[in-house]
């Protein structure tokens, strides 16, 4: 069989989060598996391919969700598609966020727009091992209410013990009464313990910069924050060449790695 | 090595032979050599081709198969013949891609079959500077058969057992090779090699180990903004580098069938970084001909202890704005990061 070719894998349910991002649901047809954090490339038949992470907790293995912000050509397809039809799967690709590296650990994750996807996945997987970690602590921002994924769920988790959940709009409107201003702007007082805590951030690169910035000035070590990266996978193999970023393809080397990793490496942000 | 010798006209016999079973490729041409079928005739090329042999182990563009089937394909082998030490060196990069695992089986199984009869250099071109990068202008492997011309006919070294087994299925056409001969060969390789050092020097290039540290310490020189404003992103220094890997893969739609195919790709092209999002790393013409250094000189050579460049020059022959691999080495070993 050819690396290059998709398995089968049908799309069972979508469900809308906001205007122009949807979770979809699908069942591969010959068994699948995947780590939290690995990405993986779908396919619209006889249109191409794109990578997305999982949203799913990985411990479910007969199922996983893929939530996908309408944004270009194969995502445009992907939002017009009606549940049951086939689709195509290849992976999953990269590395995972390293969980063994968290136990036992006050965990920050720090997620914008939808990024929080494959936070979504990661928080799901140390949810269902929650007695391994010390503490968990969401950040989260959307640009508006309207914008903010995984409404219902966000309000659940903040009542799980030991996770403590804080979200943020850049603009907020008539219905909101949370906090308004960047993702940065409720990094402050974090309730951890900055010396056994890791960070894990996703979001578009602008913010992850930034995000960044401030967590190693609150003092988090480089080698604390993990960043998930995302540049055009598209063999997901380390052999198209497309995602490379100095010395590391993102494809096979990430997508998931620590500052500490990259930070030497010119234009990572871009 | 074992070594023999072949009259030119039992050569030709030796190549209808090989079109039984291959697709007997050869250089055709006078001053520059292109490839095609044999047919009947046979000229040896002097120097390397204008395209490199990569064509014939990954395609510039093939249907990797129909999914959810994989396309069921019946190919014959190519038999490569005059392919140079360029060429074949360009395997070590085109390997570590595409032979490390998960493998491309397609081009595993060019590489286990195809067969490559490589020939030296008697002369080059005024763009060639292998031996610059420690590369000689004759193989000394990844070949089959090399042949070597002398008086009415080769020198055939063997260097491999698929070499070896055409030789022995073949043995009436070769004859024992006569030691004046092997020696004429070697003064000859000699001489090719010392014209190539002569015609070098007076280009003053910086040395091979000086490479990489070129590359590395000079991200922001002015060198990459100057000669990307002369590129029109003809993509043909990507297309005839027989070092490129990159590709693309995509999607087509043909009745009921999905197929998926491949073509080769290239970080020249303003699109090959993009995301859907619109970002993109190698946004500017500048970021994207340092891109091609940074890969070449950097990456590979932090990878493998190797620079993905063979010397063939195919990269300053094809540019219609002439930006100058050699020029832009040049000016970064004179450059102020440099110096500092």
């Amino acid at each position: 069989m050819s690396i290059y070719i998709p398995q089968e894998t049908e799309l069972i349910k979508i469900i809308t989060e906001t205007q122009n991002i949807k979770t979809f649901v699908f069942k591969p047809k010959n068994g699948f598996s995947f780590k939290t954090g690995q990405f993986v490339e779908l396919t619209y038949p006889g249109f191409g391919e794109a990578p997305f992470t999982p949203s799913s907790n990985p411990f479910n293995t007969k199922e996983f969700d893929i939530t996908i912000m309408k944004v270009g050509r194969v995502t445009s397809l992907l939002h017009e598609a009606k549940e049951g039809i086939v689709l195509g799967l290849r992976g999953p690709f990269g590395n995972g966020y390293p969980l063994n590296e968290f136990l036992k650990k006050d965990i920050l994750i720090v997620g914008g727009g939808v990024g929080l996807a494959p936070l979504r996945s990661l928080l799901l997987s140390l949810f269902t091992e929650i007695d391994k970690y010390n503490k968990i602590v969401l950040r989260y921002g959307a640009r508006s209410p309207k914008d903010i994924v995984y409404k219902e769920q966000l309000k659940e988790w903040s009542k799980i013990k030991k996770v403590d959940v804080v979200v943020t709009v850049d603009v907020g409107d008539e219905t909101w009464t949370g906090n308004v201003g960047l993702v940065t702007t409720i990094l402050k007082d974090l309730p951890l313990d900055i010396n056994n805590a890791v960070s894990i951030v996703c979001g578009p690169p602008i913010m992850m910069k930034f995000v960044t910035f401030k967590l190693l000035d609150l003092g988090f070590k480089p080698k604390d924050i993990y960043l998930s990266l995302e540049k055009n996978m598209s063999c997901g193999l380390g052999k198209c060449g497309h995602c490379r970023l100095g010395k590391y393809y993102i494809c096979k080397d990430g997508p998931v790695f620590r500052f500490s990793d990259i930070k030497d490496i010119w234009d990572i942000w871009d | 090595m074992v070594t023999y010798f072949i009259q030119g006209k039992n050569f030709l016999g030796l190549l209808k032979n090989l079109k039984e079973d291959y697709e007997v490729i050869i250089p055709h041409g006078e001053t520059d050599y292109f490839w095609k079928s044999f047919e009947n005739d046979f000229i040896f090329n002097k120097y390397r081709a204008i395209t490199s042999i990569r064509q014939f182990f990954f395609a510039a563009k093939r249907t990797v198969g129909k999914y959810f089937n994989k396309l069921q394909k019946e190919k014959r082998p190519y038999c490569i013949v005059g392919a140079k030490a360029c060429d074949l060196f360009s395997l070590n990069i085109q390997d570590y891609v595409f032979l490390s695992e998960p493998q491309d089986l397609d081009y595993r199984l060019n590489r286990e079959n195809n067969l490559i009869i490589s020939g030296d250099c008697i002369d080059f071109k005024e763009v060639c500077f292998c031996v610059l990068l420690d590369i000689l202008p004759y193989p000394v492997k990844f070949f089959d058969l090399n042949i070597s011309p002398i008086d009415n006919g080769y020198i055939v070294d063997v260097g491999s057992e698929k070499g070896e087994k055409i030789v022995l299925e073949n043995k009436d056409l070769f004859e024992d090779v006569d030691k004046n001969k092997i020696l004429e060969i070697d003064s000859r390789r000699k001489k090719t090699i010392e014209r190539l050092f002569s015609h070098l020097r007076s280009q003053n290039l910086p040395k091979k180990d000086s490479l990489y540290n070129l590359i590395k310490n000079n991200y922001q020189a002015n060198v990459w903004q100057k000669e990307a404003l002369k590129c029109v992103e003809c993509g043909a220094c990507i297309m005839n580098c027989p070092t490129c890997h990159c590709f693309l893969l995509f999607d087509s739609k043909l009745e009921k069938d999905y197929l998926r195919a491949i073509s080769w790709d290239g970080c020249q092209y303003k699109n090959f970084t993009k995301v859907a999002g619109g970002a993109n790393p190698l946004k500017f013409r500048s970021y994207r001909l340092r891109n091609r250094y940074i890969k070449k000189f950097e990456f590979f050579y932090e990878k493998l202890n190797l620079y993905a460049c063979t010397g063939c020059g195919r990269c300053i022959d094809s540019c219609i704005v002439k930006i100058d691999l050699r020029e832009i080495f040049k000016e970064l070993s004179y450059s102020e990061v440099n110096l500092k």
